[in-house]
């Protein structure tokens, strides 16, 4: 693992498009997951957004996030393929591959593993013509798919090639997912990690881990749960997991500072988790230090 | 609370839709007659033309081919350019409406509603890169050409094929890691089925070979070679394979009215099959050994 693999998301950061990339990239990232948000709302309009994202240089990750997605019916069906049609729109006219789902929490959906597969499955369908991934993520308030162990399950079950997971650390820290489950997932099958720590040792309740996980997250090694964190990374690293980590850390405090400040704090992350968690036996090659030392080009 | 009309998963058929082949394969360029030029050599007559659009028919034998000069009026489609690119399929199904509806509840992108008055209203999704693939269903004794085209006057509007080609497959590029994607795509919407890496038609054998539900078309998947996955992924329909049952024979035909084959040391023509040299920038024509087979649905 390098230094690269590591990606931040602009929704941890406040700001501009603009700025928000221009933060990334100073604090030498070279991929940034994309809240559709920040491209549609851009204030020059969707293609501005778009040209801004493709003028930094730094690769998406993907863009997110996909919500209350499956199991709907009738015309809330088709209201959510609409939407989801012209999401995975944006994600290729950002150059975007991966397009981030979230396990559906509307109360009207159909919970069913059936209903769940065969939306899912559209989904994936609707995404290969314009060469996208769809990486399904169970919610922990979700009334199904709580945790990867669930949405593995559908994503195995449902068999299309370019369905699979996003694996959310906090599924493991704060929801109770055995570390051992991991052992089950095909590493081909993960398409992206999230990784996020948060401050409390415990949560009292349901009500908490939701707000927590929506507002009070931070990065990793500077939460209460490094020593959890350090064994999840470990451990797919250990399964064979090569792809993409990215900090999916919501947090009000980090909205008001500064996103170089933030970005910064991410950096710090990285290198944490790349050299002292992981040793990997790759230090960051010469030329990735150099691109790195003189900033973004 | 259930609701009768539910979406509900239904054993399918092997063949959902009833495909019967291939009605039309169609090319866009800025210049029809340079392409016509080469069909013409290939031996397809321009027979009709359409009524409202820069648009031209080529047929011979049961195969026509559409030369499309329109300047693109639906988002993600060709527009036309010099180098003719193959832009668009269509497939011959039971019933066209139900297809394209069938398509779409499994995750196919429509393109909008285009026809003008007095014309028909050929359904169709997006295929790969900026194609579209066409349900056509009407191809016995009333067929589409007869409401959009108007014949060219003492033009024979069944001129017989030369050697007895016919349609009988596309290749396809796809990007790096892409053919189960694509695999997904043509199985779900089509029923297409993949042949053993043993069952190979043709000099070109690369990539995966997908066969259509009715048995008589072949789509050929194939991923970029070693150094070229990490270029930039292009994605398209790059040449049309046509079956003959005595390839020899045929490429002498070909040859006599001006095509040219490659005689490389890696490709050559043989009694399994010839490769045209591109031209035009890139248009190429594959041959095939290939007895015809009866039409599979028609009675």
């Amino acid at each position: 693992m390098i230094f690269s693999d590591f990606g931040m998301d602009t929704a941890s950061l406040a700001g501009s498009l603009e700025t928000k990339l221009a933060a990334v990239r100073g604090a030498g990232f070279s991929q940034v997951v994309i809240s559709a948000a920040d491209v549609v709302g851009h204030p020059g309009g969707v293609a501005a957004g778009v040209g801004a994202v493709r003028a930094s240089g730094l690769r998406v990750t993907g863009l997110e996030a996909l919500r209350d997605f499956e199991g709907l019916d009738g015309q809330l069906h088709a209201y959510k393929v609409d939407i989801a049609k012209s999401m995975l729109e944006v994600c290729g006219e950002l150059g975007g591959n991966l397009l981030l789902v979230e396990a559906s929490t509307s109360s009207h959906a159909d919970p069913s593993a059936d209903a769940i597969g065969r939306d899912l499955r559209k989904l994936a369908l609707l995404a290969i013509p314009l060469g996208i991934r769809i990486a399904f993520k169970g919610m922990p308030w979700s009334r199904t798919v709580r945790d990867f162990r669930a949405a593995g399950e559908l994503v195995y079950d449902t068999g299309s090639p370019n369905l699979g997971l996003s694996i959310d650390a906090f599924d493991v820290l704060a929801a109770g997912a055995a570390l051992e489950d991991l052992d089950a997932i095909d590493p081909e099958q993960i398409f992206l990690v999230q990784l996020s720590d948060y401050m409390w040792q415990e949560m009292r309740s349901p009500e908490e881990q939701t707000s927590t996980a929506t507002h009070f997250r931070v990065f990793p090694g500077e939460g209460a749960h490094s020593e959890g964190l350090a064994r999840f990374v470990t451990k797919l690293d250990e399964i064979g997991y090569i792809g993409d980590y990215s900090f999916d850390v919501y947090n009000d405090d980090y909205l008001q500072i500064p996103p170089e400040v933030v970005a910064g704090r991410a950096r710090q992350a990285a290198d944490w988790l790349g050299e002292t968690v992981l040793r990997r036996a790759l230090p960051i090659p010469d030329t990735e230090r150099l691109r790195l030392s003189r900033g973004s080009e | 609370m259930e609701n009768p009309l539910a979406r509900e998963a239904v054993a399918e058929p092997l063949n959902p839709l009833g495909f019967d082949g291939i009605e039309f394969i169609e090319f866009a360029t800025s210049k029809p007659q340079a392409l016509g030029g080469v069909l013409e050599r290939m031996g397809f007559r321009p027979i009709a033309r359409h009524r409202s659009r820069e648009v031209e028919l080529y047929r011979q034998g049961s195969m026509n081919i559409i030369v499309n000069a329109q300047p693109a009026d639906v988002p993600r489609t060709v527009e036309p350019v010099e180098r003719p690119i193959v832009s668009a399929f269509a497939v011959r199904v039971r019933d066209a409406d139900a297809a394209f509806q069938r398509a779409r509840e499994l995750g196919a992108w429509e393109i909008p509603v285009r026809a003008r008055a007095m014309e028909l209203n050929i359904p169709a999704i997006h295929g790969v890169g900026e194609s579209l693939i066409y349900f056509v269903d009407r191809y016995d004794e009333f067929s589409i050409y007869d409401v959009d085209f108007r014949a060219i006057p003492t033009v024979d509007p069944h001129p017989p094929a030369i050697g007895g080609m016919h349609f009988f497959g596309i290749v396809q590029y796809v990007g790096p890691d892409r053919t189960a994607d694509w695999f997904e795509f043509y199985s779900q919407i089509f029923g297409f089925v993949p042949l053993p890496d043993t069952v190979r038609f043709g000099i070109m054998p690369k990539g995966l070979l997908l066969q259509s539900p009715c048995r008589s078309f072949f789509l050929q998947l194939i991923e970029p070679d070693e150094i070229a996955r990490f270029g930039p992924a292009e994605e398209h329909l790059q040449r049309i394979g046509l079956g003959t049952p005595d390839v020899l024979a045929t490429v002498g035909l070909l040859e006599k009215r001006g095509i040219e084959f490659l005689a490389s040391e890696k490709v050559h023509s043989s009694d399994r099959g010839a490769l045209t040299k591109s031209t035009l920038g890139s248009v190429m024509f594959e041959l095939v050994h290939d007895d015809p087979k009866p039409s599979a649905a028609r009675k």
